[in-house]
């Protein structure tokens, strides 16, 4: 199972293990990672779920879709290697992936 | 003495009184007489919620043991839920149920065309009840003819007798017709041309391996009643709302941009979803007392969502007050599913509700209200309407 390492606001690092077909967002409940809420449960209406991806690390994901971009648009912290967690899934070759968890909006 | 029985009807009428207690005196509540325990609190509930570790649902989200005895999505933890949620989960992005506008709307002007004369309407029966279930019949691909058949059957699976902590025989045999409604439509569907909808790709997954035969079963169950009920209540409870505050009605009608926000506030201050339950796995120390593992615990999200640790002036509705992080629709992996298409249906009804009533007066001496330890809502608001607004 990948394992997936969030860096919270208090700078505690929380690693969660994923399991089959989760995302980003499923997995940093698994680990109860603070800063990651999952309002909507993964229908990509409350961007809750905010990371930052850093670079390395973001060109392995295929780029976010119409409907997450729009919801990154809105967000006060965005940043070029924002993401919603919930839009990505969590395969092997993400294995060792760190992403860092912004402030809340 | 301080009491939470979601099973006594008296309840159902005002439950407000006895969630503010339970939230200041009683956060850990221990029910007795059942057996069941309630969190009351914000911060507990949505940390419940995200906790499905502890929080399990695979035991059920009712209080009362389930009768028909079928996996479901919202009856699932990962790793079964999240396969499950993830069939279909991308069907209803909020961009993806915006195409069905067109066809809210047009249903919606269709069932109020033959009232909009005569001045008076029953919000539920005449219109509320109607249009949610036409809505799922559409997309699960099912006959407009079988549309009220099948709201009769979803309806009397959440009817609860009043004192009685488990489905009346009439719910379960509700439960077995609509099982046997959606094995008939598969095997319709197998001899014919394929459709590209919900259920075809349920379907798919069952071709394929990943769900079986009962599995798909209970996931057009729970979609049929979820996508009904809930939302025929919250327009319900919203107009009810808007008629007991007339200057929120007033500020409504002034900036009609406001109502998305007005519908956050209704699901946050009287939303249908009063509570979903979940079993722990281990026994959980919160507030001085202990919840032993494998104990029922509901979570009152409605209660939740007037707690004033998490709102100001949580038990004032306030349209403008746009709160996206109430728990009407839950919260976590379970969050529902269907949250952007109830959105939708209920700006929709209120929009065409609103320009059609102009001035309106609930018959309050008319209300009745469903009984159910779970959804709270009216079964008849009538309503007498005309004049400028």
């Amino acid at each position: 199972m990948p394992k997936i390492t969030y860096v919270q606001q208090d700078g505690v690092a929380v690693t969660a293990d994923a399991l089959p077909l989760m995302t980003l967002m499923e997995t940093a409940l698994m680990g109860g990672v603070d800063g990651i809420v999952g309002t909507c449960g993964g229908i990509c209406s409350c961007a809750t779920c905010h990371v930052w991806v850093d670079g390395e690390w973001a060109d392995r994901l295929a780029p976010p879709g119409a409907e997450e971009a729009d919801m990154i648009e809105g967000l006060a912290h965005r940043r070029p290697e924002s993401r919603l967690g919930c839009q990505v899934p969590v395969n092997e070759a993400l294995d060792g992936l760190v992403v860092r968890v912004p402030p809340a909006e | 003495m301080l009491d939470y029985d979601p099973f006594d009807y008296a309840l159902h009428d005002d439950p407000y009184a006895t969630y503010r207690r339970l939230r200041d005196e009683a956060p850990v509540f221990h029910n007795r007489k059942f057996d069941f325990w309630a969190l009351s609190r914000y911060d507990d509930c949505l940390a419940a919620v995200r906790n499905f570790g502890v929080f399990s649902s695979a035991q059920g989200t009712t209080l009362e043991p389930i009768k028909a005895e079928v996996p479901t999505l919202i009856n699932a933890d990962p790793p079964i839920h999240t396969k499950m949620r993830h069939l279909i989960a991308g069907m209803f992005t909020p961009a993806k149920v915006a195409v069905l506008e067109e066809s809210v709307r047009e249903l919606a002007r269709e069932l109020l065309a033959p009232h909009r004369d005569s001045g008076r309407i029953d919000i539920i029966t005449d219109f509320a009840a109607k249009l949610p279930m036409a809505i799922i019949c559409r997309l699960l691909g099912f006959p407009k003819a079988d549309e009220d058949m099948l709201r009769g059957l979803t309806d009397a699976v959440v009817h609860r007798d009043e004192g009685v902590f488990e489905m009346p025989d009439e719910g379960m045999h509700a439960s077995y017709a609509l099982y046997g409604y959606f094995a008939e439509d598969m095997k319709r569907r197998a001899g014919a041309a394929p459709r590209d909808d919900i259920i075809a790709t349920l379907m798919a997954a069952e071709a394929a391996g990943d769900l079986t035969h009962e599995e798909v079963l209970g996931y057009i169950f729970i979609l049929s009643i979820a996508g009904n009920e809930t939302t025929t209540k919250l327009i319900g409870n919203m107009i009810y709302q808007l008629h007991r505050h007339p200057d929120q009605l007033a500020i409504l009608r002034a900036e009609p941009d406001l109502l998305p926000s007005a519908i956050e506030e209704t699901m946050r201050f009287d939303g249908p979803t009063q509570m979903m339950a979940r079993t722990t796995t281990r026994d959980v120390d919160l507030h001085g007392r202990t919840i032993p593992a494998g104990a029922k615990v509901a979570l009152l999200f409605t209660c939740a969502n007037r707690d004033d640790r998490k709102y100001d002036r949580a038990e004032i509705y306030d349209v403008r007050r746009n709160p996206r992080d109430h728990l009407g629709f839950g919260g976590g992996l379970h969050a529902c599913l269907g949250a952007a298409l109830a959105r939708l249906e209920a700006r929709v009804a209120m929009e065409e509700l609103l320009a059609m009533m102009g001035r309106f007066a609930v018959d309050e001496s008319a209300l009745q209200r469903m009984h159910s330890p779970q959804v709270r809502g009216f079964t008849h608001v009538p309503v007498e309407f005309g004049g400028a607004a």
